[in-house]
């Protein structure tokens, strides 16, 4: 940690980046099920054009690219284990928004294998 | 419907797999790393690098399919299976080492993906009783 920024500012600089890159990677996958459901039809290359040409594609690919920065900078601030326990909470940010935006179910298997999977990427991360 | 999501998550694992090894493989065959144009060039006229493209460009279009019908965040989860096998690459092809938190991870991570398998299946014949 660098020895001039006093904690409070390190603290609040970690937190923020930590939310901006969450929100950004959840943006970008709502963006993306967006795109990939907005066609009206569903085959062949008129399906692909119409994603190509969908907002939501952008939009989403924006997002992964504004993230892509802010978690590079939350990288210089963090160690890469701490980083990535703290970048697992995407996992959970995306199941909740699916939630709220295209209403999928929260049955209970889904929310214990989805919690499994952010333990076990966190435990992997640590090492 | 368990087939699209077998054969749609195969893809889409060996298409992330791919692409990762790739980019170590174009990190390795750069060497040294110099910030220079040099380094751009010996990425650049590396066959690896080319392989890791089409690879992103596969798991985009897999995953766009994929969203079609998967609910984005059981997806985007079960998708994290690729650090497992990004896992075993690195342990068989760069001799990086196996830890015991590693391994339990991994073991975890498989066991999630179990879970979402089985909600998928109940989820489907609840559907069933209700036609």
């Amino acid at each position: 940690m660098p020895e001039h920024i006093p904690f409070i500012k390190m603290t609040l600089a970690i937190f923020g980046l930590w939310l901006c890159s969450i929100c950004c990677d959840t943006v970008g996958q709502i963006a993306f099920k967006c795109a990939a459901i907005s066609p009206k039809r569903q085959s062949g290359w008129h399906y692909w054009f119409a994603i190509l040409r969908s907002y939501w594609l952008w939009i989403g690919v924006s997002a992964y690219g504004v993230g892509f920065l802010f978690w590079i900078a939350f990288l210089t601030l963090l160690p890469l284990s701490q980083a990535i326990l703290l970048g697992s909470a995407n996992i959970i940010s995306v199941m909740i928004v699916g939630r709220l935006v295209f209403k999928e179910q929260l049955t209970p298997y889904r929310i214990i294998g989805v919690s499994l999977i952010t333990f076990g990427v966190i435990l992997v991360g640590i090492g | 419907m368990k087939r699209f999501y077998i054969i749609g998550f195969a893809c889409l694992l060996l298409f992330d797999t791919l692409g990762q090894t790739g980019f170590k493989f174009s990190a390795l065959n750069a060497r040294p790393l110099d910030y220079s144009l040099e380094w751009v060039i010996r990425i650049l006229s590396n066959k690896w690098i080319y392989i890791t493209t089409l690879s992103y460009i596969g798991a985009f279009f897999t995953w766009m399919i994929l969203l079609k019908k998967a609910p984005v965040g059981p997806a985007f989860a079960a998708s994290r299976l690729q650090i497992v096998t990004v896992m075993l690459v690195s342990i068989f092809i760069f001799n990086e080492p196996l830890t015991v938190t590693r391994t339990l991870g991994a073991i975890i991570i498989i066991s999630g993906i179990i879970f979402l398998a089985l909600a998928e299946k109940k989820l489907a014949s609840k559907q069933k009783d209700n036609q």
